[in-house]
């Protein structure tokens, strides 16, 4: 008898043991049958304190480095509070976010992440507790939820990135990457993963000068679809795409670096997302929670944000390097409400018109 | 004694092997999620991993005996360092070999900065395929290589004495021997490559390439269907009839096997003559090619301050290194994986030890059991493996802990020890327990008087193994992870998805010359020829 080196199953094994071990599986399978669905365990283990200290536990789609900066910046400030970060997509958070839900409670006390469609939609769920900044006059007006539940953290426009050296007449407008020569050059992020993305499918959509139309003749350039904003801006800063869809402050951090990317801001205007922060109803630590999204939109928080290239929600933290003022950006009118209405239409047909 | 030893035994084993299975089988077939399935792509999906694992397991047999034939049976020079080469990708995490090659290979890859054109844009099924026969073929040479050591000199003798030539030989002696075992590397590749998760979503997904693996992450993690668990679960039963099925027929196949008699002398190498220095320039490029390329690949990626910026002495940084070692989720991470990887390097350890020496020491009729449930789950994708710790993990309320995480390793892991504990148990000669029984030890205490120790220092080898393993796993850790349970693996995983690819290389880097240093220190005694039965060929899964 062969011993087969492997040893994975020893050749001396019958076939009524092969059977025996079936039956020992399919009687464990039986004995379970039919249970249905298995809920997650109930959140609410954590004790609430009102103290400002303890743990916290952050759900976000931050990317890791800068968030990890913003924390110990914080830190610096609240010693006491230990954060603890999931991040992940703004697709993943939700799927993540839809389980908990319902099956008992959200695991964690903050969410920061995406833009204001999403939370309007929670907080209508009643998944947010109030909560207002504690220097609301000093934000911009696109920050502020007037019913008082979450607070814009960063303003994040998508716009059109090129590789300066494979492009030496960067697009314009949205409207010339439709044209030919832009053929198999474009790259744009995953609207099921990137809560920007997705919210940008419908921004486009609703705008009249670009609409569904603009959509359906991208999708003809054939334009390769990334996981998210982040394989975006690299796929263009390396050049194996030289076009790219992409948030702004990615390719600002890029450049920076020293990689050969630029920012084009076209003409007919640009989608943006506020990345708003909330604190969950369930929190186990809504004092610390709220202490934590106080801290990412006061002067010193958005100070760090334009030093991660991001444009800040408030004026007087300056503007990141090599960014336009704001008001000298065109901004699309977005009604945020038909955005909200339309988003899951509006993805369906962009994966359409672009896969 | 014996007795509630056993009892405890078979407990352990149903809570950690049995249970997550059935949990995954009872909940797949408690609802019909079927047409909406087939309406998310999963008949591609399925053709998809199908066809993928197919190729790759016909690709790494026929390269596995290739190189079988040319390191054991011939005068090929520098063998010996050779073979340690050709086995780095068994060391390297799949996942970090895709990172790795399409680094090198891709537009904007490495060949593409240097020479300005990028040979292979390998994204989609090729480069699935290449990538998946890549990690494979190592587990199918330590399979065939096992066997053809075995077969006495002298049939190859007498077939040459007769008058056949070398090739006339190999194909009408060696090669109907070896047959088996080929199948045998054949099950174990496909059965890996249908599990492998960390190729197709790297190097599969981002062309649209959706395996079964893919699509069982990507409802869990980006929620488009209602019931993700129970969706997950019947695609999960599909795969586990795929792995059992895989299985049976490899008992099938092998079942022909012959006990081979005479002397057990090994043939001697052949002579190459003329071909001698041609195969030894096209072995040697190879096995430096697969060994340095992917370090290379990463190395370059670690090493540039951003992406798309020229490699140069002034431009080549570490920051990358710093930055990415240094991050408070990497440090998470890192304690993560090393405490998991030792705690299922104890459990599966003990557990191992125990089954091999009820399996092969003990008398009862729960042998062939006890065996099969320790050793199905290897034919068992970890992503179904996961899912089942998933379903568990709801009920018990140990979601969002280190725990499932801990049991999804042993699930997977026990084998390896298993496999390393069994040769050595069987082959202690009975007189010593005899011996410790007239000396007036009990049944059992007489075995572990003697075998048991005797098989110690296997069992600790087979526990290196799993710790090695699991503290680079991704498969069965991205669906188990929660906010401060993050493995290393999934750490790299994110940092790549995430598109900080400098970043994940760095991490990627520092990971394999970790795996290349465990390989020269443990793999080298692995991958003499005299140790051929107790090759640790488990699947390693990462």
């Amino acid at each position: 008898m062969v011993q087969i080196g492997s040893g994975r199953v020893s050749r001396s094994v019958g076939r009524r043991a092969v059977l025996a071990s079936v039956a020992v599986f399919a009687a464990g399978a039986l004995g379970l049958a039919g249970c249905s669905e298995p809920a997650a365990p109930g959140s609410g283990e954590g004790t609430a304190s009102s103290e400002a200290s303890g743990e916290v536990t952050l759900y976000t789609s931050e990317p890791q480095a800068k968030i990890d900066e913003i924390i110990s910046a914080f830190n610096e400030e609240q010693p006491g509070i230990e954060v603890k970060v999931f991040r992940a997509g703004t697709g993943d958070l939700k799927a993540r976010i839809e389980a908990e839900k319902t099956t008992g409670g959200v695991a964690a006390d903050i969410l920061l992440a995406a833009d204001v469609p999403t939370f309007e939609d929670y907080k209508d769920q009643n998944l947010f507790q109030e909560f207002q900044p504690s220097e609301t006059d000093a934000l911009s007006d696109v920050a502020i939820d007037p019913d008082g539940f979450y607070v814009g953290t960063r303003i994040i426009p998508t716009v059109i990135a090129y590789n300066t050296t494979e492009i030496t007449e960067p697009p314009t407008s949205w409207a010339e990457l439709t044209e030919p020569e832009y053929a198999d050059r474009i790259i744009l992020p995953n609207p099921d993963v990137s809560g920007a993305a997705a919210f940008n499918a419908a921004a486009w959509s609703l705008q009249p000068d670009l609409g569904e139309e603009w959509i359906e003749q991208l999708g003809a350039n054939n334009p390769q679809v990334a996981e998210s904003n982040g394989p975006v801006s690299q796929a263009v800063a390396e050049g194996s795409r030289p076009v790219g869809i992409v948030v702004d402050y990615l390719v600002r951090d890029l450049a920076a670096q020293g990689s050969p990317i630029a920012v084009s801001y076209p003409s007919e205007g640009v989608p943006y997302i506020t990345q708003p922060g909330a604190v969950f109803a369930d929190a186990p630590n809504p004092e610390a929670a709220k202490l934590f999204l106080d801290f990412l939109v006061s002067k010193k928080g958005q100070e760090i944000a334009v030093d991660q290239s991001y444009l800040p929600v408030r004026e007087d933290a300056g503007s990141p390097e090599g960014a336009p003022a704001l008001a000298d950006i065109a901004l699309f009118d977005q009604d945020l409400e038909a955005i909200a209405a339309s988003r899951d239409d509006a993805v369906a047909a962009f994966n359409a018109a672009v896969r | 004694m014996t007795l509630p030893l056993r009892l405890a035994l078979w407990a352990s084993l149903a809570g950690v092997m049995v249970l997550p299975l059935a949990l995954v089988v009872s909940l797949g077939l408690g609802a019909n999620h079927l047409p909406e399935l087939i309406d998310q792509g999963l008949l591609t999906a399925t053709a998809n991993s199908l066809v993928s694992s197919l190729l790759s397991a016909v690709g790494a047999v026929i390269i596995g005996t290739l190189m079988a034939f040319l390191l054991d049976r011939t005068d090929l020079p520098g063998r010996g360092a050779l073979r340690l080469l050709l086995l780095t990708p068994l060391f390297i995490p799949p996942f970090i070999g895709a990172i790795a090659w399409s680094g090198l290979l891709t537009d904007g890859g490495l060949l593409d900065r240097l020479f300005g054109f990028a040979p292979w844009n390998f994204y989609g099924g090729p480069g699935v395929i290449f990538l998946l026969t890549l990690h494979a073929y190592p587990m199918a040479y330590f399979v065939v290589a096992a066997a053809l050591r075995r077969i006495p000199a002298e049939l190859e003798e007498a077939s040459r004495l007769s008058g056949a030539r070398t090739t006339r030989t190999h194909l009408d002696v060696t090669l109907p021997l070896i047959r088996p075992a080929m199948a045998a590397a054949f099950t174990l590749t496909f059965v890996s490559g249908i599990g492998d998760f960390g190729i197709p979503v790297i190097v599969g997904l981002p062309a649209g390439y959706e395996t079964l693996s893919t699509m069982v992450y990507r409802f869990l993690e980006s929620g488009s269907v209602v019931s993700p668990l129970q969706t997950v679960s019947q695609i999960g039963v599909v795969l586990l009839l795929i792995g059992v099925l895989g299985t049976l027929l490899d008992r099938q196949v092998t079942k022909g096997s012959v006990e081979f008699g005479g002397t057990g002398r090994p043939a001697a190498p052949q002579a190459l003559g003329r071909s001698r220095l041609p195969l030894a320039v096209v072995a040697w490029t190879v096995s430096v090619l697969v060994t340095l390329a992917p370090l290379v690949g990463l190395a370059v990626r670690a090493l540039l301050p951003a992406p798309g910026v020229p490699l140069t002495l002034e431009t080549a940084t570490l920051d990358n290194f710093r930055r990415a070692l240094t991050a408070s989720t990497t440090i998470d991470g890192v304690t993560n994986s090393v405490v998991l990887a030792l705690g299922a390097a104890l459990v599966c350890g003990v557990l191992g030890l125990l089954v091999g020496l009820f399996t092969t020491r003990l008398a009862g009729r729960d042998r062939e059991p006890l065996l099969m449930s320790v050793l199905l789950p290897q034919a068992v994708p970890g992503l179904v493996i996961a899912t089942g710790w998933l379903i568990l993990g709801r009920y018990t309320g140990l979601f969002n802990t280190r725990w499932v995480i801990l049991g999804a390793y042993v699930t997977a892991f026990t084998a390896i020890v298993v496999q390393t504990v069994r040769g050595p148990l069987a082959g202690i000669h009975s007189s010593m327990e005899e011996a410790a029984r007239i000396g007036g030890a009990k049944a059992l205490r007489s075995r572990i008087d003697t075998s048991v120790r005797m098989a110690l220092p296997a069992a600790g080898i087979g526990s290196v193994m799993v710790a090695v393993t699991a503290v680079r796993e991704l498969t069965l850790s991205v669906l188990l992870v929660a906010p401060g349970t993050q493995t290393l693996g999934v750490v790299i995983f994110q940092y790549q998805r995430a598109g900080d690819y400098n970043a994940s290389s760095a991490l990627s880097v520092v990971l394999m010359a970790v795996g290349l240093l465990v390989l020269a220190a443990f793999g080298a005694r692995y991958t003499r020829p005299d140790t051929g039965s107790d090759a640790p060929s488990g699947r390693i899964r990462a």
